[in-house]
């Protein structure tokens, strides 16, 4: 038995010799980076156009996926076994980076390598990448919604093609005449496809906040965002023109990159669909689809919600100095090139998107829309977010009560004054815990601090 | 002696690879969960850490989420008996003498081999209310039956089959919001959909494995006299199978208990997401999001303690009831 153990043990370490010595090390002579990302061909492209520009490196993806959010690299980083550099999907997944002490403070690097962030970046996406006027990330993309519309689909039904600026009323006449039932009398071709995660779409839309300006209280309850929502769920239970959660089941509706709404829009299951540019990356592996867009409807003014990625540097990286010129390529032309040519949404820099190959794509002369995107953007507005609460946390409390109006269970006033109270209450346990946030809390309300 | 002390030194030798695993990885990382819920810790840098005492543990007794999720986490273990009791009558269908039991047996613990991921997005598939092949046959049974005539015929509004995981309904009528029971929210749901796919999991997994070498090793002639006394098949079962399973039945009861306290995370990450409106979050769930999504480590692990010491006390009432009931 003693021999027994003393072969295992002697297997065992030789075993992880073996392991350690065919560890997979980066070629020689380059710097290794490993870049956390949602993975998809485009980001796979950008790579590869990073390693050609810049052969002293070797950039890797580490890829997210889409239901984690960014906790798996907050706690990596924090344990010193982070990526260099990762994406900041929303201004909370900056603010949280920023608190945890993650995202670098890269003002001054930026500013020394001539990179102007406020000068150069559509305004709509700064707030993903710049903090209490600090700059953390640079800004990978922007993404600006409009309404696409399926050409044949409104051939078939005889309805000319909408053109913006528009109305509800006109755009809920031309949603009606576009479903198509089958002989069960079920709708089989939808007027309109959204995904529910868009409410924060609408309550914009509609003039709406979910935060108050200073981000001190949830105002998620106010007569803009109520209607917005009210409006929202009445086209799927009242004009019955957008799928409802069992529809949407029906759709496997996943969000993100090549699933659910978009594949069930490029099958021609819907004439009129909510997204973005991004789409085009899966739609373009449709044949035949012919397509337009249009800008979306809206109450007031026009104010469409901005969302994007912005790329931030570890703080924690060896090789932090060296990620630098992640950043210092995603400013550069060739960069903001490829993402227009990819239609990964639209470029970040502004000056990228006045060129004739933005507006005609040589290899996609079809796509004769693009500047109607270009247009949206400049309408964008980043989403509203309150650094007194936890993004995570306040975005729980939300989705409940959306869920529950979602499904129709509760109305939505009530649903909206109950998710309001709750992060309310929630903004006051994070002030209670957290004495900077107080004192900032304070300061922008003009309370007078209790004892 | 010297002998005594050299074996003595070998096993230590043997062991103490085993004993630091467990002290850095098993009994280190306890401890020092248990210390730190007595703090504020949070990953955000602008909290200051401090040493809280009991606050983790009174907040958590307001805290209306902790009790919902608790529910919800008790409502799942609705299901244990059921998956017991499966497990129970297949092990001894099993047990018979037939041709190819092997196989059998083989196909009925693949479950508990496969991917509990690749079953969970399987069960998400069946239970899609539109193509799902769970409603395809309720909406044939419902049409062949004629039951949402009848149901009209007699002023109702009609069967319709189950949303599943879209909806908040469930057996027992519990509502979303409150801890309360409403008609409103009678029906299946997300829930039930959960404990119908852990029973079919369970029923043919490890219990079922228990069980088995349990009824094998139920002696013969204990079986013969009862039949020699003249009884049947549910008299065999009831006076002599199921008293010599009671400690298997015991130790099965402890650690589906066990189980179902710890237990719904994997369902809720993969299948849900704790929705809708957190209606399948469980504790185990709830930690997870605390932890990892809202970076209050401290409240985390306090929630952690009060898991563990609700399974303790839970144990300790099913050793005190159990055990004294057992028969060997």
């Amino acid at each position: 038995m003693k021999s027994f153990f003393a072969i295992t043990f002697c297997v065992l370490v030789l075993l992880s010799v073996v392991a350690w010595q065919i560890k997979p090390d980066p070629p020689p002579g380059k710097i290794p980076l490993v870049w956390v990302s949602d993975d998809n061909p485009a980001r796979r492209q950008q790579i590869a156009l990073f390693n050609q520009l810049h052969p002293e490196y070797d950039l890797r993806l580490d890829p997210r996926a889409s239901t984690a959010g960014i906790e798996k690299v907050m706690l990596q980083s924090l344990a010193g076994v982070g990526p260099d550099l990762a994406d900041a999907f929303s201004p909370s997944d900056l603010d949280a980076f920023v608190r945890s002490g993650v995202a670098w403070d890269i003002t001054e690097e930026l500013a020394e390598r001539g990179v102007d962030l406020e000068g150069e970046v559509w305004p709509a996406i700064l707030p993903t990448g710049i903090r209490e006027d600090r700059v953390y990330g640079f800004p990978a993309n922007v993404a600006v919604d409009a309404i696409w519309i399926n050409k044949d689909l409104f051939d078939a039904a005889g309805e000319p093609y909408p053109e913006g600026p528009w109305t509800w009323d006109e755009f809920l006449e031309v949603a009606e005449r576009l479903n198509v039932r089958d002989a069960r009398g079920r709708i089989k071709q939808f007027g309109f496809l959204c995904d529910w995660w868009q409410w924060p779409q609408f309550i914009m839309l509609f003039g709406g906040h979910i935060y108050s300006e200073d981000g001190t209280r949830c105002v998620i309850d106010g007569p803009e965002a109520t209607e917005a929502i009210q409006f929202m769920r009445d086209l799927m239970y009242e004009h019955h023109v957008m799928p409802t959660p069992v529809d949407e089941a029906t759709m496997a509706t996943q969000g993100g990159w090549g699933s659910g709404t978009i594949t069930y829009f490029g099958a021609g299951k819907g004439a009129m669909a909510l997204g973005g540019r991004w789409w085009l990356c899966t739609l373009r592996d449709y044949e035949g689809l012919n397509l337009g867009v249009v800008e979306i409807p809206h109450v007031k003014e026009p104010r469409y919600r901005a969302y994007g990625r912005a790329t931030v540097i570890n703080r924690y990286s060896p090789r932090r100095e060296e990620a630098l010129d992640f950043l210092v390529y995603e400013a550069g032309k060739d960069y903001n090139d490829l993402i227009n040519r990819q239609a990964d949404a639209v470029a970040a820099v502004v000056r990228y998107n006045y060129t004739p190959e933005f507006l005609r794509n040589p290899e996609h002369p079809e796509e004769d829309y693009n500047e109607v995107w270009r247009d949206v953007v400049k309408y964008g507005r980043s989403d509203d977010w309150s650094s007194f609460v936890n993004g995570q946390t306040a975005m729980r409390i939300l989705n409940k009560q959306l869920d529950l109006i979602k499904s129709d269970q509760k109305p939505v006033p009530k649903a909206m004054r109950d998710a309001a109270r709750e992060v309310n209450e929630e903004i006051a346990k994070t002030l209670e815990m957290d004495p900077s946030l107080r004192i900032q809390y304070y300061r922008l309300t003009g309370r007078e601090r209790p004892e | 002696m010297r002998r005594q002390r050299h074996e003595r030194r070998a096993a230590l030798g043997f062991l103490l690879p085993n004993l630091i695993g467990f002290g850095v990885f098993t009994a280190g990382p306890v401890l020092f969960s248990l210390v730190i819920s007595i703090s504020n810790w949070h990953l955000h840098r602008t909290v200051a850490f401090q040493w809280v005492a009991l606050r983790n543990f009174v907040e958590l007794l307001q805290d209306r989420d902790f009790w919902l999720y608790s529910i919800n986490t008790a409502y799942l273990m609705l299901g244990i008996p059921f998956a017991i009791a499966g497990s129970l009558l297949l092990a001894i269908v099993l047990s018979q003498r037939l041709r190819g039991i092997v196989v059998y047996r083989t196909l009925f613990y693949l479950p508990t081999f496969t991917s509990g991921v690749a079953l969970m997005l399987l069960w998400k598939a069946l239970y899609n209310p539109e193509f799902g092949a769970l409603n395809a046959v309720i909406n044939w049974w419902l049409d062949s039956l004629h039951l949402n005539e009848l149901v009209r015929a007699l002023g109702g509004g009609g069967v319709s089959a189950p949303t599943w995981l879209l909806s908040t309904k469930n057996m027992l009528g519990l509502d979303v919001e409150q801890i309360r029971i409403i008609p409103g929210q009678w029906g299946l749901g997300a829930r039930d959909a959960l404990i119908i796919m852990g029973i079919w999991i369970a029923i043919g997994g490890n219990n079922m494995l228990l069980y088995l070498a349990g009824v094998s090793n139920i002696p013969p002639e204990l079986v013969e006299a009862a039949q020699l006394d003249g009884a049947g098949r549910w008299a065999i079962f009831r006076n002599v199978t199921w008293p010599q399973l009671a400690p298997t039945t015991f130790f099965i009861v402890v650690m589906s208990f066990i189980g179902g306290l710890q237990g719904g995370f994997e369902q809720a990450r993969v299948m849900t997401l704790g929705g809708p409106a957190g209606t399948t979050t469980t504790i185990s769930y709830y930690i997870y999001t605390k932890a990892f999504e809202e970076f209050q480590i401290g409240y985390a692990a306090a929630l952690s303690w009060v898991l563990f010491s609700a399974i303790f006390v839970i144990t300790m009432i099913n050793w005190r009831l159990g055990g004294k009931e057992l028969h060997y």
